[in-house]
């Protein structure tokens, strides 16, 4: 079939949506054009290519993208992966640093800042109607680029509100995990893991602020650390790994306590007050350096906010407290990539990345026994759907009390499912837009 | 005049076989048992990645780890583990690459390839091995087994258990 404005709003309701929502491929294509076509997406984090000519690929959907150091103006520079020739991808996958992108097919040489240097010469270019100099032969940019505290998004649609009016208060998130460096600057370092989830993308985005799964989820990973951390001999140390898998065992009553606060345009975060990255051990030589840097008042106000996950919908999820984000890759209606980075905190103890890599790897692996039952659970999603039985997916839980700020925001307790329908709104508004995208800025 | 001989590779094979095979048979509590008590299972997520404490990686399990591990796979509720993981190693290639006259200690290195299966989903993962074994009261422990899958940086799904 193919989905009428009409037809797309009887899928979305305030408080349940319907399966075809996470399981139609059309529904899929249509939201990388309308969804993912329209939105901040995340590119990467300048650190990533600190030198000009520095490049590495990525995708939006199905779409390559080339986000590169250009050696003009040394900015960041995000462009569509794809000769204006034949079309053909540019740059194989990947990340280097280059002087210039040839295309390996006719040779069409592309500077970093995305200008046609050259074309093979003939003989009869002059008088040949072909005129290499049009600005229409460049590199076709995004459409919107903007650099938050060096996290790099795009925005394919020229029409988009602009990056601080789309996140608004949300990116207060960035702000604290900044603020986390002795120096106010993060720095992308220990590698990437790539997890392949084959479940449609919104599942792994709602369960990012889905604060009553981990009790039954997670029972097992948590049952299996405290039956371990029971067995040491009495006075030995208790290991990191347990201090990290521990808190997903926390009671219904903590992640009751872990509260949500949702924003405009599908974003949110859980865990306002506390959250299960509150008790970490303090790394001594780090709360020292936080101080120097901010002073005992400041560096406390700083590691009061200990959010969980806060979601940038529809690509982007940080943790702040513990340095590490997940950024959402949809391949098809059923497959997305899960990408995991780290920071190094800039003026921070070796010590602290130690932890944050110790923590991705306990967690955000393809190995984590936590991640495992979270994508089982993703994957029975993705196939209980294919049922006929039921048509709807419900999110009712503590409907009847979202009361918005001021500001637009609205606070809710933990267990409520405001998260997934503050994204649902969004998504629906979204994907009832007709109008088309405009490309160019 | 040395301490220790030089094994023979026949030697060092049968404890690959033994170790591997108690893989294949999911007998995580006696191949656990295999390791010394500072021993770990490294598989890294770049080729020649030289550091697994300041570097991501797939597996970086100490026997913390590998004692939490085993008691998920043991609980009625972890349900990425509902199904029987059945596996098959081939070893080949193997060498040893190093061995210390003074301490008896090996350094092994050998191909492998390993079919795993899981809910009707069969996996191959294939690569490198390289360990570091140990004589303890005459017999091989591992201080460390390095596991390099040829794919190591592509995505994965879950990978359910040691390779």
């Amino acid at each position: 079939m193919s989905y009428s404005v009409e037809d797309i709003e009887k899928l979305v309701e305030p408080a349940r949506v319907h399966r075809k929502v996470y399981t139609d491929e059309e529904i899929f294509d249509l939201e990388m054009e309308r969804v993912w076509g329209r939105t901040w997406i995340f590119a990467g984090h300048a650190s990533e290519v600190p030198n000009a000519g520095d490049y590495k690929t990525f995708n939006i959907g199905s779409q390559s993208m080339l986000m590169v150091r250009n050696r003009t103006n040394d900015d960041i520079s995000v462009f569509y992966n794809r000769c204006t020739h034949k079309g053909a991808k540019l740059v194989g996958d990947g990340k280097g640093c280059a002087k210039a992108f040839r295309c390996p097919y006719h040779a069409w040489t592309f500077a970093t800042d995305g200008k046609l240097l050259a074309t093979p010469p003939t003989k009869t270019l002059e008088t040949s109607g072909f005129a290499p100099d049009d600005p229409e032969y460049n590199l076709r940019p995004a459409a919107q680029i903007d650099v938050y505290h060096g996290f790099v998004f795009v925005n394919l649609d020229a029409n988009a509100p602009n990056l601080n009016e789309y996140f608004g208060d949300s990116l207060t998130s960035i702000d604290n995990m900044v603020e986390r460096s002795p120096e106010g600057e993060l720095e992308i370092a220990g590698g990437v893991l790539r997890y392949r989830h084959d479940c449609n993308w919104k599942s792994f985005v709602e369960n990012l602020n889905d604060n009553m799964h981990p009790m039954a989820t997670h029972q097992s990973a948590i049952e299996a650390c405290q039956s371990y951390a029971k067995e040491l001999p009495e006075g030995q140390e208790v290991p990191e790994t347990v201090h990290i898998l521990g808190p997903f065992g926390s009671s219904y009553d903590f992640f009751e306590d872990m509260s949500h606060v949702v924003f405009p345009n599908g974003h949110s975060y859980s865990g306002n007050k506390v959250s299960i990255h509150s008790a970490y051990p303090p790394v001594p030589d780090y709360v020292e350096a936080m101080e120097t840097s901010y002073g005992k008042e400041k560096t406390k106000e700083i590691f009061s906010c200990a959010r969980h996950n806060t979601v940038y919908y529809p690509s982007l999820t940080i943790k702040g407290a513990i340095q590490a984000i997940r950024v959402v890759r949809p391949i098809s209606v059923n497959c997305t990539d899960i990408e995991t980075y780290t920071f190094r905190l800039k003026g921070a103890p070796d010590e602290m990345l130690k932890r944050t890599l110790l923590y991705s790897r306990l967690i955000n692996s393809p190995s984590s026994i936590v991640g495992a039952d979270d994508l089982e659970v993703y994957e029975r999603v993705q196939s209980g759907l294919r049922s006929q039985g039921h048509d709807w997916v419900s999110m009712e839980r503590q409907k009847d009390n979202d009361e918005p700020q001021a500001d637009g925001s609205i606070e809710a307790t933990g267990s409520s499912e405001l998260p997934f329908r503050n994204q649902y709104k969004y998504w629906l508004q979204l994907m009832t837009n007709t109008d088309t995208v405009k490309i160019k800025a | 005049m040395s301490q220790y001989q030089r094994p023979g590779l026949k030697k060092i094979e049968a404890f690959l076989y033994h170790e591997t095979g108690l893989l294949d048979r999911m007998q995580l509590r006696e191949w656990i048992d295999l390791f010394t008590p500072t021993g770990d299972y490294w598989m890294p997520v770049t080729p020649d990645q030289e550091d697994p404490v300041n570097h991501i990686s797939i597996f970086y399990d100490d026997r913390d780890l590998m004692e939490i591990r085993l008691r998920h796979f043991d609980n009625p509720r972890s349900h990425s583990k509902d199904f029987t993981i059945r596996s098959s190693h081939v070893l080949g290639n193997v060498q040893l690459t190093d061995f210390d006259e003074g301490t008896g200690d090996c350094q092994v290195k050998c191909n492998f390839q390993c079919v795993m299966y899981y809910r009707d989903q069969q996996q191959l993962y294939a690569g490198t091995c390289d360990y570091h074994l140990v004589l303890i009261d005459g017999r091989y422990h591992i201080q460390r087994k390095r596991v390099d899958l040829i794919n190591c940086d592509a995505p994965h799904g879950s990978i359910q258990t040691y390779v």
